[in-house]
């Protein structure tokens, strides 16, 4: 009688261990599926923007293809944003001959964009993005569509890191020197 | 020992459980939702003012001085919120900025047109701790004012508001461009729940109760009770305990099913919204109401129900681990017995696209399911409802429901006057068998009489709708439409009459027509039959005269991609669109304006906003 209790109990806890094993995969497989794709889609995207720049002449983010291109979605209202632009300022100094770019899309309106790329003497363009430019960075992986968000691309147009939130000049420097 | 085993195994499943679900979100690290890091709710305060309170989240704070306030319609008048003072910081950039935590109250003065009502959309920005700010973010709410209490301009803040208005209020929080103002509705579906979801979630609760009542689930119950108390003799207590137990085993599969259902619906609602996919789905619904009409038998094939009847029954009593493995099991057997109900409510979660709203939806249904049962438990079986014919009609109002459902899905693909025919039978019949023919008894109970109330209002509806559809009424809200001769009737909307748009299949033919519009802005609609917020657009929008003004002065051109071809997708693919609805707008260069796109749903005064912009460039 007790070794049939024991048995029925394996049984049952078999059932349920294989329906949780089924659960966790199925959502494993879709998991995996949908990150793959959107990737890609959102490297596209991005090089096929073109956006004003701080003068209002339109620029097209695919100029830069063919270099290690590191786009900032960044906005000066944006506190955390502020702080990381100072290192990205000196590593586009150190590092524009080795084939090193950055890119602003600022999240913000034109006036206070060029007052604050003056006062930080910003050294690499800066343009003004909006809605639609933010729904990209969506696709790359910015799912609560925050600032700073930042996407770091190789020199054949894929996107190969991102991040969200600042980033230090160490971290920086690991994911992008391997590329240039 | 055996006891801390059977805890422990327990334990292992919840962990499980919660681990799996938890996978969805894995991407998105430990950020808040904005709408979740910055509650957004409205109340009226008094005849004068406004309540905005934002709730924030630990960890999060909001920027004082980048609030902004907009309202419509134009009649109403704003007056300077008043923003109580933050926590003053000095800003390298900004010089002095202020910011708040915790709960914040924003008192907006108002002045409204005679019926009161205002719509009011409050732009705010806020950032995280952790380093990170948020988009923009624009909420809107709309609210009901008091007419004619106190005086205009005064601030006194005379305790609750009225409790109609406060009704009548519902936010919608959805995310907005920086430059322009939010223009895009891609979250307005999502918004929708988001703003009520303590409401769906008992609406799961109820109609888990409800399905408890249904014939094949209530006469389990006893049977059920007597297998999770067991043979031994124990309180009354332990009995409930134990119950929980098997209801937890319960709702977990169910909520399990739901997560499932939230994503499986966000890969395949894109490919759900196709004519032959809404019509095999309608056909489902069907199907499954036929089986509420108790016109077959829904069932697990036999062997395999046995088999899992077996198990369950080998299983021990008594103790909180079988009686959980139990709870799992009997959600897979009394499943497929109030499978119709259950199927149609995972299909409308998948259509949310919603991971944890499912879960968290199924949960609240089988908690529903398992009151009954607990309540048992606790009164050792006498406090329950006899069984009996209105169980039946507890069965026959799902049934109803479901072929609601299926009229709703084809709405789109099929004609209106099919469509009201549809409503029609479906009304009259229901009121048929509510007895709304038969005379009442001379001693009728009130709950006889309640059903005949209702079945003359679903015969009066149906009647309404028959003749809709012999009249020819364009509106599905307003069936009687055709019958009436009124010079409000605004022009037949755009359909074969008279086309509003040029219609264009490829890239080329677009830009050919966007380089004929030389001088004039083009707007540029993606429709599809199968798209019905195309429909929406089609029936509210453009025919306003509003909008037809604006409109007029503008190059319409019309992508119909319901065949989907090759070159429709590569159409899409250039504008970046995943599917229609989209609008989208060249200047009158031809080069698109970026930020001004409209996906999904505007209404005409909503619409004509975007169009004026568009006419300034």
């Amino acid at each position: 009688m007790l070794l049939k209790n024991v048995k029925s109990r394996y049984k049952s806890l078999l059932f349920a261990v294989v329906a949780v094993a089924a659960f966790g995969a199925g959502l494993w497989f879709n998991g995996s599926r949908q990150t793959t794709t959107p990737e890609a889609s959102a490297a596209a995207a991005l090089l096929a923007l073109t956006l004003p720049d701080l003068q209002n002449k339109p620029q097209a983010l695919s100029q830069w293809r063919g270099k290690v291109l590191v786009v900032n979605f960044w906005a000066t209202w944006c506190e955390p944003c502020r702080k990381e632009i100072p290192v990205f300022v000196k590593m586009q100094e150190e590092l524009a001959a080795k084939g090193l770019q950055f890119v602003g899309i600022s999240i913000d309106n034109v006036e206070k964009t060029a007052e604050f790329a003056r006062n930080f003497s910003i050294n690499y363009p800066n343009l003004i993005g909006s809605f639609d430019t933010v729904e990209i960075s969506r696709l790359a992986g910015n799912h609560r569509r925050v600032l700073p968000y930042t996407i770091i691309l190789d020199r054949s147009g894929n996107i190969v890191a991102t991040e969200q939130g600042g980033v230090t000049r160490d971290k920086l420097l690991n994911l992008v020197k391997p590329l240039l | 020992m055996r006891r801390i085993v059977n805890y422990l195994f327990l334990w292992s499943f919840l962990c499980a459980s919660a681990i799996a679900a938890n996978g969805a979100w894995a991407t998105t690290k430990d950020l808040l939702d904005p709408e979740k890091a910055f509650r957004f709710s409205a109340r009226v305060l008094d005849a004068a003012n406004i309540e905005v309170q934002y709730q924030i989240a630990d960890g999060y704070y909001m920027y004082r001085e980048r609030f902004a306030f907009a309202a419509a319609p134009d009649s109403v008048k704003l007056g300077t919120p008043q923003i109580p003072e933050g926590k003053k910081k000095i800003d390298e950039f900004f010089g002095e900025v202020q910011t708040h935590r915790g709960t914040l109250k924003i008192v907006v003065p108002v002045q409204t047109a005679a019926d009161g009502k205002v719509d009011l959309t409050v732009t705010s920005q806020g950032c995280a701790d952790v380093g990170v700010c948020y988009v923009p973010q624009e909420s809107r709410v709309q609210l009901a004012m008091l007419q004619g209490t106190a005086a205009a301009g005064g601030f006194s803040t005379s305790g609750g508001a009225d409790p109609l208005s406060r009704l009548l209020s519902q936010a919608e929080p959805k995310p907005a461009s920086a430059a322009r103002g939010d223009l895009a509705e891609d979250t307005r579906i999502a918004a929708l729940f988001t703003g009520s979801l303590i409401w769906l979630l008992l609406t799961f609760f109820g109609f888990g109760l409800l399905l408890s009542f249904t014939p094949c689930v209530l006469p389990m119950l006893p049977i059920l009770s007597g297998m999770i108390v067991g043979r031994g003799k124990i309180s009354r207590a332990h009995a409930f305990a134990l119950s929980v137990a098997y209801v937890l085993g319960m709702a977990i599969t169910y909520a399990l099913a739901g997560v499932a259902a939230g994503l499986s619906g966000a890969m395949l609602s894109a490919a759900l919204q196709t004519p032959w996919v809404l019509g095999s789905l309608a056909a489902v619904f069907v199907v499954l109401a036929l089986a509420m009409f108790g016109v077959y038998e829904l069932q697990l094939p036999a062997a395999l129900q046995t088999r899992l009847a077996q198990t369950a029954n080998r299983l021990p009593g008594g103790q909180y681990a079988g009686v959980f493995a139990m709870g799992v099991l009997s959600a897979l057997i009394v499943g497929p017995c109030v499978a119709a109900p259950l199927a149609g409510a995972l299909l409308y979660i998948s259509q949310s696209r919603d991971a944890m709203l499912g879960g968290a939806a199924l949960f609240a249904m089988a908690l529903g399911m398992g009151i009954p049962l607990l309540v048992m438990g606790a009164s050792a079986g006498t406090l329950l409802p006899k069984t009996g014919p209105w169980m039946e009609a507890v069965k026959r109002f799902f049934g109803v429901m479901l072929l609601g459902v299926a009229i709703y899905i084809v709405s789109p693909v099929v004609p209106l006057p099919a469509q009201m025919l549809a409503w029609a039978v479906l009304l009259i019949m229901s009121a048929v068998f509510l007895r709304v023919i038969d005379p009442l008894p001379l001693h009728a109970s009130g709950v006889q009489r309640m059903a005949k109330g209702v079945g003359v209002i679903a015969l009066l509806t149906g009647a309404a709708y028959l003749a809709g559809a012999l009249s020819g009424a364009r509106d599905i809200l307003r069936p009687l439409s055709g019958l009436s001769v009124s010079s409000e009737l605004v022009p037949a909307p755009a359909s074969a009459a008279q086309p509003l748009f040029t219609r264009i299949a490829t890239g080329a033919e677009l830009d050919a027509a966007i380089k004929a519009a030389e001088g004039k802005p083009v707007l540029l609609d993606f429709y599809a039959d199968w798209c019905i917020s195309c429909k929406e657009m089609e029936r509210f929008t453009f025919s306003d005269a509003q909008v037809r003004q604006r409109l007029s002065r503008m190059v319409k051109i019309q992508a119909d991609v319901t065949a989907n071809n090759a070159e429709h997708q590569a159409l899409l693919k250039r504008f970046r669109l995943f599917g229609p609805p989209g609008i989208i707008f060249f200047d009158k260069k031809g080069n698109e304006i970026n930020g001004l796109r409209v996906i999904g749903f505007q209404n005409a005064e909503k619409f004509s906003g975007v169009l004026d912009e568009v006419l300034k460039f």
